[in-house]
């Protein structure tokens, strides 16, 4: 298994105006981790992917694999393996000969090839579906099919590009157990694209961010649940979204929102900073007797196992959200919040997390 | 656009198109309908039958005098060996090589893509007729190998050969556009995978790409075949004599020698059935992509 | 076996090797017969000549286009006699080397167009006819026969093959069947006509009267080309929502008026490209008359490409076959520039 690096990677696309992706990525994939790269469409996580690969061109900056510089080579002499988002399986050739491809092209002997085809489909049980053809299968089978392809050849590591977000829900779910599980076997370094931030989140080690300006925030997926690092990485990491909303934080140890104040201290002593972004998930949003906000609510969503409060706040422009497990009082009852000590975050006149008085002892606690 | 009306006119409307579609059918079967069919009958059964429908059925003493008349009479047996061979080599290599400039086309990137493209769209345009006779001159000064006296010789002009029936006939401005147009659907994804396995250009071709191309295939292996076989103005010009002729100058010829109605038309459906034989064989296809290639112009 | 070097370029290397085999064909059978063309078009080049060939600067064309008109005064008064040409030539030394092309009248005066090569002219003027005759002709069944098709009906693709049968058929096909049916004495459409007017000497000699040689090319044409636009009109038919129709239904537009506003309007680009085609296809009419009538009778069907590869081929002149066929070539794309900007007015293109 191999190590991944790559040093300040660039990416422009030429033509007028030449359109640049991102400026300045650096990412140290160790062995055996499982880095996830996400994002909204459109933030070049898949273009970020494929470089590594070798399927697309860097404008700047260096990837290495294992130490060896790699960004001028063939994507084969990488030795690399990837699965692709519509699996990309040769429709006229079987399941065997699918798996088989890559092998054949190297010359490996026919027994060699043999051995190796069963044993990665006995992995991934589709040995039964070795002599069909790619039309004939389901979707999860295909999907095995690409991942048994990307296995056989032993590559140093895997790539993933969004290989799930074909699926119907129920079957993503499994799929997204298997990929655990698959690592969890292999111990294979992989690299994981995907715009679905339950599949960051589940199957990382580690999360990279991204964004409108390229990385936001690298880290293990409950650090940057729990510490997002901007405003962006906030409101794009966890389900239903954080509540985002402007305040003011004037004195030292609160914040104002709406007609309301929140405790709230800065780490290190900083004096008040004006205007700034407040953020907090609807789990932290609690309803609370004495609680200082006051609000209506607006609108009760029941999704089962939780349900979905919305509120009006005055002061406040949109409404804000929390999520509850009890019976919710009824629609258009006057209500009073508050929040979970220390889950209130705050981001200054840039989008960037303030670090707050407790975020030390926080972080000790959970070990993140 | 069926739900016009009561029940009854219904029935009548679709009577009524029922009749006219095949009143029209008739219209456009009838020539090759009475060419099949007089190729079953003498010159006098032929003439008896003209001023009725029966001109368009086989006779109650039908024979196969006449195919035996033309097989006896002339070279047919020759020309359709010569139309055979030239176009199914015209098929094979036009197939190859249209397809592998549709492919460095539509797959590999190089400089001078985009002006290549332009070009061959350029010369979709450009009417046989305008470069027939400068070909002409072309063909007449282009070397050929040949075996002479058990050595290699180098002859100078291409008249009177098979190779000047085909080689100017295999890069197909058309074909490359429907090759190209197709090979731009498959989604590059396969290429990629095939590259992460270790695949070179010609692999990609030759293994992933041509192998998905079916439909293409049979399409432009129609549209040469039919430029093959129904070639008539070219070899009019470039083959004289009768051993290296087609079948189309073959029967210009037989017709204006013959005086034999009944003949000429067992000629004429002898060669017009391998055509008819292959269109309905991939008519579908033919149709699908003659349907697709058209609307925008 | 990988040609790649670098991840995002091709090498040339692979390129050049696939695109070479057909570039190279283009080059030397498409491209330099058009070269030639350009530069026989000023020489004198002959087919197969002990004679080296020679610059001749314009004289081709001079030869080709020349034109002169020519108004002669009648003789006497009375009924009115005009000199012959030979003599009005000779009386203006300027027309020497013209001879008649088209004689026309102007009151009691006579108007001649003369030319050097009057065959040319006649041939173009044959051609414009023969395209006239063709394109609302060929263009008006395809569309018949498109809308019969789309019908719901059961075998519309039997009727469908039928109807195209005759494209794939070989135009030499074609051409000997037809000669046969438009036989003047005992072809099935005079015998026909017989039968129907009960007139014994009904039917006129199609192929060998210079009145109706053309048209009678034109409808054989007409039908063998009508299936492949039939095709493309089926497909531009099939692109329009049905729910267009529905929505006409509903305000209560009859099938007339479904077709004029509905039906019409959608198919515009189609109509469009298959006008552009028929008459594109027409201008190079060849196979036919060299088959059916070898240009006459009285040169009534000598067209442009015929004249071409007359003068080209059995005259052997090439230098003069490939200027008219480059005049032809230029009066296509002028003609099919004209038929795209007029129909495009009024289009967002």
């Amino acid at each position: 298994m191999a190590q991944i690096t790559l040093n300040a990677v660039a990416k422009t696309y030429p033509g007028r105006p030449a359109r640049q992706l991102f400026r300045d990525v650096s990412l140290d994939v160790g062995d055996g981790e499982f880095v996830v790269l996400v994002g909204p469409s459109g933030c070049g996580k898949s273009t970020l992917l494929r470089m590594i690969a070798g399927l697309e061109d860097i404008s700047g900056g260096e990837i290495r694999i294992d130490g060896v510089r790699v960004d001028e080579l063939a994507p084969v002499k990488r030795g690399l393996s990837m699965v692709f988002q519509n699996y990309a399986l040769y429709g006229h050739m079987s399941v065997f000969e699918n798996i088989a491809f890559g092998l054949r092209l190297n010359r490996t002997p026919r027994a060699e090839i043999e051995r190796r085809v069963r044993e990665a489909a006995e992995l991934l049980q589709i040995g039964h579906l070795l002599e069909r053809r790619p039309p004939q299968l389901s979707g999860g089978q295909r999907q095995r099919v690409a991942i048994g392809r990307a296995i056989v050849r032993a590559p140093r590591a895997f790539l993933f590009d969004e290989p799930l977000s074909n699926l119907d829900a129920a079957l993503r779910a499994d799929m997204r157990v298997e990929i655990a599980r698959l690592h969890q076997r292999l111990g294979a370094t992989m690299v994981y694209v995907t715009h679905d931030q339950v599949e960051a989140m589940t199957l990382a080690d580690r999360i990279v961010v991204m964004g409108p300006n390229g990385v936001e925030q690298i880290g293990a997926p409950m650090r940057v649940y729990e510490r997002p690092a901007n405003v962006f990485v906030a409101g794009f990491i966890g389900s239903p979204k954080m509540n985002l909303f402007p305040a003011r934080h004037d004195q030292e140890d609160r914040v104002a929102v709406g007609e309301a104040t929140l405790p709230w201290r800065a780490a290190g002593s900083a004096a008040g900073s004006g205007a700034v972004t407040a953020g907090v998930r609807p789990e932290h949003l609690l309803l609370a007797a004495d609680g200082p906000l006051r609000a209506t609510l607006l609108l009760v969503e029941r999704l089962g196992a939780e349900s979905l409060l919305h509120l009006a706040v005055p002061g406040l422009a949109q409404a804000l959200v929390a999520s509850v497990k009890d019976a919710p009082p009824p629609e258009g009852s006057a209500v009073r919040l508050d929040v979970r000590p220390g889950r209130l975050h705050l981001f200054d006149a840039a989008g960037m997390r303030m670090a707050a008085a407790g975020d030390q002892a926080a972080q000790e606690k959970s070990g993140t | 656009m069926s739900r016009s009306g009561p029940p009854i006119r219904r029935r009548l409307r679709a009577l009524g198109m029922g009749m006219l579609m095949n009143a029209v059918a008739l219209l456009f079967a009838l020539p090759l309908l009475f060419m099949f069919a007089s190729s079953f009958k003498s010159d006098t059964a032929i003439f008896k039958d003209l001023s009725s429908w029966t001109a368009l059925l086989p006779a109650p003493d039908w024979s196969l005098a006449n195919y035996r008349a033309v097989f006896d009479k002339s070279e047919l047996p020759t020309f359709m060996l010569n139309s055979a061979i030239v176009a199914a080599l015209t098929v094979v290599g036009g197939i190859l090589v249209n397809s592998m400039l549709a492919f460095a086309l539509a797959r590999l990137r190089w400089k001078g893509r985009q002006a290549v493209l332009t070009l061959v769209l350029a010369m979709l345009v450009v009417p046989f007729e305008v470069i027939a006779i400068p070909l002409l001159s072309v063909v007449a000064r282009l070397p050929w190998t040949a075996y002479a006296h058990g050595a290699l010789v180098v002859r100078h002009g291409w008249f009177n050969s098979l190779q000047v029936q085909i080689v100017p006939f295999l890069a197909n401005a058309f074909c490359v556009f429907l090759f190209y147009q197709f090979f731009r659907d498959i989604p590059s994804e396969l290429d990629e995978a095939a590259k992460m396995d270790g695949a070179g250009p010609w692999t990609i071709y030759w293994r992933i790409i041509m192998p998905n191309s079916g439909p293409v295939i049979a399409t432009a292996a129609i549209v040469l075949f039919l430029g093959a076989w129904n070639q008539y103005l070219w070899p009019a010009m470039v083959i004289q004599g009768a051993a290296l002729r087609p079948v189309q100058p073959g029967i210009q010829q037989f017709f204006g020698r013959s005086n034999s109605w009944g003949q000429i038309m067992a000629y004429a459906s002898i060669i017009t059935l391998p055509v008819l034989a292959v269109f309905l064989a991939c008519q579908r296809r033919f149709v699908a992509s003659v349907m697709g290639s058209g609307i925008k112009g | 076996m990988t040609f790649a070097t670098s991840s995002g370029r091709d090498s040339a290397w692979s390129a050049a090797l696939f695109a070479a085999p057909a570039m190279l064909l283009f080059l030397v059978f498409l491209l330099l017969p058009l070269i030639v063309a350009a530069g026989a078009t000023f020489s004198n080049h002959r087919l197969v000549s002990p004679q080296p060939t020679e610059f001749v600067g314009l004289d081709n064309f001079r030869r080709l286009l020349s034109l002169q008109v020519v108004v002669i005064d009648p003789i006497a008064d009375g009924a009115p006699r005009y000199p012959g040409w030979r003599a009005v030539r000779a009386a203006q030394p300027r027309l020497q080397g013209y001879r008649e092309a088209f004689r026309l009248h102007w009151g009691r005066k006579r108007v001649v167009l003369a030319a050097t090569d009057p065959l040319f002219y006649r041939s173009l003027v044959n051609t414009f006819r023969f395209a006239a005759m063709v394109m609302p002709l060929q263009c008006a069944t395809a569309l018949g026969l498109a809308l019969l098709v789309n019908q719901k009906v059961r075998g519309r693709g039997f009727f469908r093959t039928v109807y195209f049968a005759p494209v794939v058929t070989s135009m030499v096909i074609v051409s000997i069947v037809w000669s046969f049916l438009l036989n003047t004495d005992r072809g099935m459409v005079n015998e026909l006509l017989r039968a129907i007017t009960g007139d014994g000497n009904a039917g006129p000699d199609w192929l060998g009267d210079p009145g109706y040689a053309l048209p009678a090319i034109a409808v054989m044409s007409a039908w063998q080309g009508a299936g492949f636009q039939m095709l493309i009109i089926l497909a531009g038919l099939q692109s329009i929502s049905p729910e267009l129709y529905e929505a006409a239904t509903l305000m209560g537009a009859n099938a007339w008026q479904r077709f004029v506003h509905v039906t019409l309007p959608g198919l515009r680009n189609t109509l469009i490209f298959v006008l552009l085609s028929t008459t594109i296809m027409a201008f190079g009419l060849f196979t036919q008359v060299d088959v059916m009538t070898a240009g006459g009778p009285l040169d009534s069907t000598t067209t442009v490409i015929y004249h071409a590869v007359r003068a080209g081929f059995r005259e052997q002149d090439v230098g003069y076959g490939s200027t008219v066929a480059l005049v032809f070539f230029v009066l296509v794309l002028a003609v099919s520039l004209l038929q795209r900007k007029l129909s495009s007015r009024g289009e967002s293109v």
